[in-house]
């Protein structure tokens, strides 16, 4: 499987008449893009407006921020299987990508209707939550989307993410006809039996317990997020999206999924320092102990099938699905194969372990700090001049939306950070040290 | 303790676990219908109150299902 990456670097982006790249100009015909928003009927008001690193701005709430990509040849789609789009496997051919542009889904849709749960993220452009979150370096072309209020919560999700598909569909289509200035290629070559081989196992959250979705909401493989035993992806069926979707934390949006950096990393040294064998796409938040002890199982057996040597484990999500995880990275352990675990920290409250269940086979993790923003100590961040999404919010965490007659307060104002800064793939430029 | 998750309430130090069913319903099963399900979290409970008299001497499991203890040693 070989596919050509073109990059498009984009400088700025504005609306006027036409949409086109140039020259690292991003021009955008916004009523042509919202027309093809609105071509879903079940779409109740949609605007478009562009964020630049540096403003003063703040978009709130964000679903999700989504690179624009799109097939030049090969088979499929970008973003496959999301509500109707192609399921044919991708990751074959050419895909051209504008780099340093993220589409980002504003709606006020939450993720489920079971109370108490909110989607509570925001993007800073400039402060110190800009510092810390790597899609505040973007050029954000934010799409503010509502659904027809009478829908059920799942088709709302449904609408909203197909809506900020639509216009990643549209401004990526500006540059399908065009010669890219930087391409890489992506493929798996032979590579010497000496160098060992290592698979990437990627653990991600299923909302199904908790929403009873089988695909509205969380990163989809092919646009299901429902609880399935271990999927084996090849790294460019990811590149092209296989693996994406809305999500709660800013560090498991489309984009950063896209641009893992250690998905490229492992792909970058293959045939150098190691064998890159694949990646196992390992659904978590199974509830019983049984069906997380299986899928821990099954997940080490296809790497050891894969001949791994090596593995390496990220997740993006906490609390109980921490025990399948770490049930895997021991599972790998006890079938020799040696494995490396990121994550982020629980707090360290009551002198409780800052990892849910130590377990001894875990003897090489790499932290990302505590998770709860309360840690780090960034105080509130500062007002801004313009918002966009919505003015408002309840006060505090969104969570307290769910209280009757809660305070509200202007989201231009002064506010905390949202409560979890969970990197899970190594993007940020905090640093830790132990004491 | 009642837990869906045992393995880590045996690990974390709990003395005396009962295996719930699962996350969602944790002393009970829906599925079963109202008589069998209130059949079942009785057992949960009442296996769960024999816990409490039984001596233990580490982390053990209790499993209402098979009505027989199991000891777990934490790993």
């Amino acid at each position: 499987m070989r596919l050509e990456l073109g990059t498009f670097p984009v400088r700025d982006a504005r609306f006027g008449s036409a949409t086109r790249w140039d020259d690292g100009i991003l021009t955008i015909d916004r009523d042509v893009v919202l027309r093809a928003v609105h071509d879903d009927p079940l779409v109740a008001t949609a605007s478009l407006e562009i964020a630049r690193p540096g403003e003063s701005v703040r978009i709130w709430p964000v679903r999700d921020v989504v690179e624009p990509r799109v097939k030049v040849n090969g088979s499929g789609v970008v973003y496959p299987g999301w509500f109707g789009r192609s399921i044919e496997t991708v990751g074959r051919g050419r895909t051209h990508r504008l780099a340093g542009v993220g589409v980002v889904e504003v709606s006020s849709v939450n993720w489920h209707d079971a109370g108490g749960d909110f989607v509570d993220e925001y993007i800073d452009m400039v402060g110190p939550w800009a510092e810390i979150t790597p899609q505040s370096a973007l050029i954000n072309v934010c799409l503010v989307v509502e659904p027809d209020p009478a829908l059920a919560v799942q088709t709302k999700n449904e609408v909203v993410h197909r809506a900020t598909l639509a216009v990643s569909d549209t401004l990526a289509a500006a540059v399908r006809g065009l010669r890219p200035p930087e391409l890489e290629t992506f493929e798996l070559t032979t590579a010497p039996a000496t160098l060992p081989g290592v698979v990437y196992i990627q653990c991600v959250h299923s909302p199904q317990a908790m929403s009873h979705s089988e695909h509205t909401f969380c990163t989809g493989t092919y646009g299901l997020t429902r609880l399935t035993p271990p999927w084996l992806l090849h790294p460019n069926e990811i590149l092209d999206g296989a693996l994406s979707g809305p999500y709660r934390t800013l560090f498991a949006t489309s984009w950063t999924v896209v641009n893992n950096p250690i998905l490229l990393d492992l792909y970058r040294r293959h045939g150098r320092d190691l064998r890159f064998l694949g990646v196992i796409v390992f659904r978590t938040e199974w509830t019983t102990q049984i069906e997380k002890d299986l899928m821990a199982e099954q997940a080490a057996k296809l790497a050891q099938m894969l001949g791994a040597q090596g593995a390496m484990v990220t997740w993006d999500a906490g609390g109980n699905e921490y025990i399948e995880v770490v049930h895997t990275v021991r599972a790998c352990e006890r079938l020799g194969i040696k494995t490396v675990f990121l994550t982020s920290e629980d707090s360290p409250e009551g002198g409780a372990p800052s990892l849910l269940k130590p377990v001894p086979e875990a003897d090489a993790i790499v932290t990302t700090g505590f998770f709860n923003t309360r840690y780090l100590e960034l105080g509130l961040m500062p007002p801004v001049e313009r918002v966009i999404g919505y003015g408002q919010k309840a006060a505090g965490r969104a969570v307290d939306a769910t209280v009757v007659g809660a305070p509200q307060v202007d989201t231009a104002g002064a506010i905390p950070p949202p409560w979890r800064h969970d990197d899970h793939y190594g993007f940020t430029r905090l640093s830790s040290f132990a004491y | 303790m009642i837990s869906a998750i045992y393995d880590l309430a045996l690990t974390t130090g709990a003395n005396r676990v009962v295996r719930g069913c699962r996350i969602e319903h944790v002393c009970g099963n829906p599925d079963l219908g109202p008589d069998k399900d209130r059949e079942y979290g009785m057992r949960i409970i009442t296996t769960a109150l024999q816990a409490l008299t039984t001596e233990v001497s580490g982390p053990t499991l209790f499993d209402p299902q098979g009505a027989s203890t199991e000891t777990i040693h934490a790993s």
